[in-house]
């Protein structure tokens, strides 16, 4: 029988769909022309310039700062709240716990930003990092939580009960046995919330006070009003850094821990 | 190990992974230095040129932080949902007055803006508050008509290019629905701020017809377009268009004789500003005639100060598109926020993006 050709063809459309932007992005941010109007020769200078914005370097680090914490944060209370919701399942107040978990994922932003910002101003909370830090936890923990919950289901308890039964505490089988179990879908759920933070913007720019500009908000107002080769040159770094720290934590982890689960 | 001493280690790590995080979000936030003043100020970006806002710093032994925006209606959603901080905001003219007229800006102090008897007077007899009240305004950019010089010919500056059968194709106008409909409203004579049902009528006919001519309705790449010379005539704004001449001489810029639009973002401060006095400082400081010919340099758009005009570059003198003459000026607007009348503007915008 003749092979159909289809899937190949499929998976080049694929392919090209999702790297032929990047790609032309990169190329772009060598091109001396400021309105990527047709090839005006190679040019370092939107790097040069870059080099020079004080303000972006400000908003890629309020970015980092925010992304960074609200990972580690949403990590362990994503982690709790979906132990809780997988020991406890039927129970009626892990179900409501349940609903809770849920309901950001389907909430809009724009209604998630309006009502987290008016909480905020009624709380008198003032408006800053922490409250960006603190609103992107709340949808973060939600989507770790889901991620770590669908890890636990195919989670065979009889492995902590062993390891009670040979004298564990608790304190141990968290830590030489739940933890290196759950990796994949921890590291998985890690990637999941720092990725949305980096890139929330709705929810951010309600939530942001002065002094808090990350970088999807400097960067929708440069698309308006600034130059739009910067921010090319801006994600040509970004995406660098993203692929070295991708190539290097595999190098040096270079166990199967990551294998097929991302 | 016992429950109790469980659920405390528990805790702890939870309350120390919260405290490190908290301790990090605390020393980026209070990077400056806590005995300066810092003025905030919201705005678009790339809006005031940086070494000036060094200047201002150094002069008044303050700290100046920009935020950025993208769109009016994003930051009055901000604002009036009871975000505060800002100091100074940049909001164009039809949003300053929808925001004057819900109380969300403060009285201007004339007295601690000295410098404001160097904004230009004709400009202010076109402006929405023309005393100054409450806004003194900051940048302007006129729409109107770009074009290739050497491929449009026998061209005229007026909005009726857009009938020109030999451009087909090669024309674009904004996806705005004011700018378009005010255009095709300004070709008919009538106000760009019209609520008239007829008037209205008669526009969308116009726009219509020039619709079978356009390329599409598009706000961005237009500049890219005009450029590479994929589009001939474009529909767009002076500052922007500035910009793209930096790129390709054979650009031209003309304002058309019936007159149009001229969009003006104002220097305002909220209720909420702290740091009123410093903002009123700023204020000044960039209607200085010498900070304002710079800023006005670096951003390309004007800055309408009479006295700054003098000292601009000779190319952005001698362009007729950005220093119109009297008459011309005369015959163009100012967009002022249409309240309710919006819908009737909006269902006519819909029926010509929806006609064939």
């Amino acid at each position: 029988m003749k092979r159909s050709r289809f899937p190949s063809a499929a998976t080049a459309a694929v392919l090209v769909f999702f790297y032929l932007p990047i790609l032309i992005l990169i190329a772009n941010s060598f091109n001396a022309s400021r309105f990527g109007s047709g090839w005006q020769g190679f040019s370092f200078r939107w790097y040069a310039r870059l080099l020079r914005e004080a303000e972006i370097w400000q908003a890629a680090r309020n970015t980092l700062v925010i992304a960074l914490t609200v990972t580690v944060v949403s990590l362990v209370l994503g982690t709790t709240s979906a132990l809780a919701l997988h020991r406890f399942a039927r129970s009626k107040l892990q179900r409501f716990h349940f609903t809770l978990i849920y309901t950001p994922l389907v909430v809009p932003e724009i209604l998630m930003g309006i009502s987290l910002l008016m909480a905020f101003v009624a709380a008198g909370v003032p408006l800053g990092l922490f409250t960006i830090f603190l609103a992107h936890v709340t949808f973060c923990i939600s989507y770790v939580a889901l991620v770590v919950l669908g890890r636990l289901q195919d989670f065979d308890y009889a492995v902590v009960e062993a390891a009670q039964d040979l004298g564990a505490g608790w304190w141990m089988t968290a830590r030489r046995v739940l933890l290196p179990m759950l990796a994949p879908g921890l590291a998985a759920g890690g990637l999941l919330a720092f990725t949305l933070s980096v890139d929330d913007f709705v929810i951010t720019f309600f939530v942001a006070g002065p002094g808090a500009t990350t970088l999807p908000i400097r960067v929708y107002s440069m698309i308006k009003h600034g130059a739009t080769p910067l921010i090319n040159a801006l994600s040509t770094l970004l995406l660098a850094l993203t692929f070295t720290t991708v190539f290097i934590s595999q190098r040096l982890t270079r166990t199967k821990v990551l294998e097929g689960k991302i | 190990m016992n429950k109790s001493k469980k659920a405390t280690m528990q805790f702890r790590a939870a309350a120390s992974i919260l405290f490190l995080a908290a301790a990090l979000l605390g020393t980026i936030a209070c990077g400056g230095k806590k005995d300066q003043a810092t003025l905030h100020v919201y705005t678009w970006a790339d809006y005031v040129k940086p070494e000036l806002v060094a200047r201002f710093e150094k002069e008044n032994a303050c700290k100046v932080v920009i935020d950025t925006f993208d769109s009016n209606e994003a930051m009055y959603a901000k604002i009036k949902a009871g975000a505060t901080g800002y100091d100074l905001i940049t909001p164009t003219s039809y949003m300053v007055s929808l925001m004057n007229g819900q109380g969300m800006l403060q009285p201007l102090d004339r007295s601690l803006l000295p410098n404001t008897t160097h904004v230009d007077p004709e400009y202010l007899a076109i402006a929405i508050d023309k005393t100054m009240d409450h806004s003194v305004p900051y940048m302007l950019t006129n729409t109107g008509i770009a074009y290739l010089k050497s491929k449009v010919r026998n061209f005229e500056p007026t909005w009726a290019m857009f009938e020109r059968e030999d451009l087909k194709g090669r024309m674009v106008m904004l996806n705005d629905m004011r700018e378009t409909i005010g255009a095709a409203l300004k070709f008919l004579g009538y106000s760009l701020n019209t609520a008239n049902p007829e008037e209205l009528e008669k526009a969308k006919e116009v726009v219509l017809r020039w619709k079978k001519n356009l390329a599409k309705f598009e706000n961005e790449q237009y500049k890219s377009g005009i450029a590479s010379g994929e589009f001939l005539l474009v529909h767009g704004y002076s500052g922007d268009i500035l910009q793209v001449q930096g790129e390709n001489a054979d650009i031209a810029f003309a304002m058309p004789k019936e007159g149009g639009a001229i969009s003006c973002d104002d220097l305002v401060i909220p209720k909420s500003a702290k740091e009123a006095a410093l903002a009123h400082a700023f204020i000044n400081f960039l209607h200085d005639p010498k900070v304002a010919a710079e800023n006005t340099e670096f951003i390309q758009y004007l800055c309408p100060n009479k006295d700054a005009y003098p000292l601009l570059d000779e190319k952005i003198r001698s362009n007729t598109g950005i220093f119109l003459t009297p008459e011309l000026k005369a015959r163009c607007e100012i967009f002022a926020d249409l309240g309710a009348d919006n819908a009737k503007w909006v269902k006519v915008w819909d029926e010509i993006k929806a006609a064939k």
